[in-house]
């Protein structure tokens, strides 16, 4: 089930299938005042941040990399990426370790998120699909809208949010 | 079956050990009969009568059992066993790898049924193939020798003994294609090993095609496990069959060593010429014992030791212990650092492996090429012992392989140009690796027409590589040949000169961290040296501090530090950008401000400098201050990094913070052309 709720190609579908398909647990967190989630089963683990080194040449959302248990992983600020003002990292910031397949290779990376809320269970009766929102906002990347307990929560489709940034370093040349 | 599993597996037992100890060399005789009558033994204890009269058999033989028939024994024994055992008994005895009993009629297998037995045991599948192409490669190796000394009955054993295990392991795994070859060739050497078939050229010709077809073969059998497409060898492998057959019916009977005066194929060293060095290494080869391991697995070790080195220093550095007066624990801990440290220089080691057996490719390729080409050729071989990394191994044998290909090709001239220049007819092609600080140095030298620096240049401005007028060192236009699509060959022959090539070895070499000189005399000969990094898993660097920041230089990409003076920095439009360093005005990159690095320094008189050199071009990089030398693994970026140009990976430091190995070639190339730009 979680499965094809991940496929990007449901997003959008107007059916109740796809809906049914990408009910499930999510893990919130919060950007600015918006809640965002994101399939549990892509999320490896959540730790503090911590030292970020920076890599020259990259976007500004590309913090860099990060030390973790020996493994080198890139880290991508969420805020940044989304186009929110950048923020300085409190007490409550925190980097999310997920798993994403950038063209079919599965590779660890960080996100920073402002704070992480909780694991939410999504019934597909919660579930809206993304409408267009015009010129103004990209909606690429979102699996869909949930409405859990009168607040909105963005479901992310993560390949394709950090899918971007893949060779990402290539493009500034 | 009726019989117990507990009698089976005992019968499999035994014979497990007795292909083990035959596999390990050399093995008493006594200790043979012994295992085959316990093995009969085992046997005689089940009540049927099949088994009682195979346990007999088993007796009788192993009573009259001389050295030369051991194999047979165990192929009898097993021929027996299997026999008895029926179908449903799985097939244990054949993952010891002993030659099992000889498939009664493989010509009438169908191809892909042989595949069945792989496919329901892929580990087993693995294992085959990797020790099969081993030994072909030990074949290929023995023949090359073989061919310098036919009569050498002892290295003639050691075409056929790997020929055979081949051959059973094949047959126990009901490849039959391959066992039939391999068993036709056993044949013929089995032949000249009894004195009865003298190998000739045609022989070593036959062998070494053999060897490459099964290895084609033997390769390929994973792709055609699961389905995959594969060569159709079917009309060659039979060709080469018949061509053995007609071999062995057409020289019957002569005396090996009678031969033995046939002109020496041209790539052979001449016999005495360096005896020492090439017949060494066989004997220590038996004589080490080896453990094969996953490489997964070896790498991961590595690792994991290069973590609990970081732990360790990391565990040092803590201030906590630091500031300890206590004497007895500053002992206990230079005392894990001891420990940690040779057990990283052990597991560093255990990737380490001589680059031998590059080198005897590189014998087989030099033979065909010198056939091919006309061109007599000797192939002197230096260093082969020499240990590197088993990446940079695998990593340089396609380099070498071009840059051989190109030496005879494009080096070494032919006959009637040599004689008028007066060389002797015998071209040498030289190959040899040593250490050089720190360096894994491997040379291809020739002694032939040398670089025409003129006639270079005068392609790479026709080819519009260059400016016309351009004025360029000697070095820097040698150089171009490693250029994409550059050949200064007239003609095109079928060894190389298409212009695809050299491009090619020199983007692999960079990938290795190394780099490629050419020192060549006209008419004297051309040396190409590839230098290479020991181990891509560790470098020895020095680490900088710019602003909160600290980078890893790789030690030998540094030719010095200093504190520049105000009289040294000199400018150009305002800006700050050369240094003379003595006479030398070298451009400086600061990488505060090329990396964007919050806090650095900005007067380059407070900053240090640290002068960088690649190919023979230098650069200044100024930093806020020098941290210090430390070995440092290098950990991939990710894909993700992949074209950050000037970085070549990550360091994990003593505090446990990730620190940027800077990439000296990037860094010089980010000087030359003005491709960088601020992060977006």
């Amino acid at each position: 089930m979680m499965d094809a709720m991940m496929a990007g190609e449901e997003v959008g579908a107007q059916a109740k299938g796809a809906s049914s398909a990408m009910a499930g647990k999510y893990l919130t967190f919060a950007l600015g005042a918006e809640e965002y989630g994101l399939p549990v089963l892509k999320v490896r683990e959540i730790i503090k941040v911590m030292d970020i080194t920076q890599v020259p040449q990259v976007p500004g959302h590309v913090r860099g990399v990060i030390n973790l248990r020996g493994k080198v992983i890139p880290v991508i600020d969420l805020r940044l990426k989304f186009g929110f003002p950048s923020q300085d990292y409190t007490e409550r910031t925190c980097i999310i370790v997920v798993d994403v397949a950038l063209s079919g290779v599965k590779v660890m990376m960080g996100i920073v998120v402002d704070s992480v809320s909780e694991v939410l269970n999504v019934a597909p009766a919660e579930i809206d699909h993304a409408p267009e929102f015009g010129d103004r906002v990209t909606t690429d990347y979102i699996l869909a809208l949930a409405k859990v307990k009168g607040t909105v929560k963005i479901l992310l489709d993560l390949d394709r949010v950090l899918g971007a940034d893949e060779h990402l370093a290539g493009r500034v040349f | 079956m009726t019989e117990p599993r507990a009698w089976n597996s005992r019968v499999d037992d035994l014979l497990t050990r007795l292909s083990c100890d035959s596999l390990v060399e050399p093995v008493g005789l006594e200790h043979v009969r012994t295992q085959l009558l316990a093995v009969a033994t085992a046997i005689g204890e089940s009540a049927s009568p099949e088994a009682q009269s195979c346990a007999d058999r088993i007796r009788l033989l192993s009573l009259d059992l001389t050295a030369a028939q051991i194999g047979r024994t165990v192929e009898e024994t097993l021929a027996g066993w299997e026999a008895i055992k029926g179908g449903d008994v799985p097939r244990d005895v054949t993952r010891a790898g002993i030659p099992p009993a000889p498939a009664p009629a493989p010509a009438a297998v169908v191809p892909d049924d042989e595949l069945a037995t792989l496919a329901s045991d892929p580990e087993m599948a693995g294992m085959f193939v990797t020790e099969a192409l081993d030994h072909l490669g030990t074949i290929e190796s023995a023949v090359l020798l073989l061919e310098i000394t036919p009569g050498d009955t002892k290295l003639l054993n050691e075409v056929f003994r790997p020929f055979h295990t081949i051959k059973g392991n094949a047959g126990a795994l009901g490849v039959a294609t391959v066992q039939e070859l391999a068993h036709k060739v056993e044949n013929l050497l089995d032949l000249a090993r009894s004195g009865k078939h003298a190998m000739g050229p045609d022989e070593f010709d036959v062998v070494l095609k053999a060897v490459d077809l099964l290895t084609l073969m033997i390769q390929e059998l994973p792709e055609r496990v699961s389905g995959g497409a594969a060569s159709d060898v079917t009309a060659r492998r039979e060709a080469l069959m018949d061509e053995v057959d007609a071999l062995i019916a057409g020289r019957p009977s002569v005396k090996t060593g009678a031969v033995s005066d046939s002109a020496p194929p041209p790539v052979a060293q001449a016999p005495g010429d360096d005896p020492g060095g090439r017949t060494q290494w066989r004997q220590d080869d038996i004589a080490q014992s080896t453990v094969k391991v996953d490489t997964r697995k070896l790498d991961n070790l590595v690792d994991m030791v290069g973590e609990l080195v970081i732990a360790q220093s990391i565990l040092a550095e803590d201030p906590a212990l630091t500031k300890s007066a206590d004497e007895r624990l500053g002992r206990r801990l230079s005392q894990l650092k001891r420990i940690t440290s040779e057990l990283q220089r052990n597991a560093m080691s255990m990737r380490m492996m001589p680059i031998r057996q590059t080198f005897q490719k590189m014998a087989r390729l030099v033979r065909d090429l010198s056939k091919k080409s006309g061109k007599n050729i000797e192939l002197v071989l230096q260093g082969e012992e020499t240990e590197l990394d088993r990446k940079v191994v695998a990593d340089i044998n396609d380099p070498l392989m071009h840059m051989v290909r190109n030496s005879v090709d494009h080096g070494i001239e032919k006959a009637d140009v040599r004689a008028a220049a007066g060389k002797p007819a015998q071209a040498v092609l030289k190959l040899s690796a040593y250490h050089q600080a720190g360096h894994i140095v491997v040379e291809i030298s020739d002694d032939g027409a040398g670089l025409n620096t003129e006639k270079i240049l005068a392609k790479a401005v026709a080819q519009g590589m260059v400016d016309e007028g351009t004025v360029m060192a000697p070095a820097d236009i040698n150089q171009l040949i490693f250029q994409p699509g550059f050949s200064t060959a007239d003609t095109i022959t079928e060894i190389s000169g298409r212009g695809v090539g050299l491009d090619v070895v020199r983007r692999n070499v960079d990938a290795l961290r190394g780099r490629i000189d050419i020192q060549t005399t006209r008419g004297i000969g051309t040396t190409f040296s590839i230098r290479l990094p020991l181990t891509l898993a560790i470098v020895d660097g020095i680490l900088l501090g710019v602003g909160a920041e600290r980078f890893v230089i790789p030690t030998f990409a540094v030719r010095e530090s200093l504190r520049p003076t105000p009289g040294q920095v000199h400018s150009v439009h305002g800006r700050e950008c050369m240094i003379q360093v003595r006479e030398r005005l070298i451009p400086i990159l600061h990488i505060g401000e090329a990396f964007g690095v919050a806090g650095a320094r900005q007067e380059i008189t407070s900053g240090t400098v640290v002068v960088i050199e690649d190919s023979g071009h230098p650069v200044a990089l100024v930093v806020d201050e020098l941290l210090g030398k430390q070995e440092v693994v290098i950990k991939s970026l990710g894909d993700t990094f992949q074209r950050v140009r000037g970085v070549t990976g990550g360091a994990i430091l003593g505090d446990g913070r990730i620190g940027l190995i800077l990439d000296a070639g990037g860094l010089v190339a980010m000087m030359g052309k003005h491709t960088m730009r601020p992060a977006a």
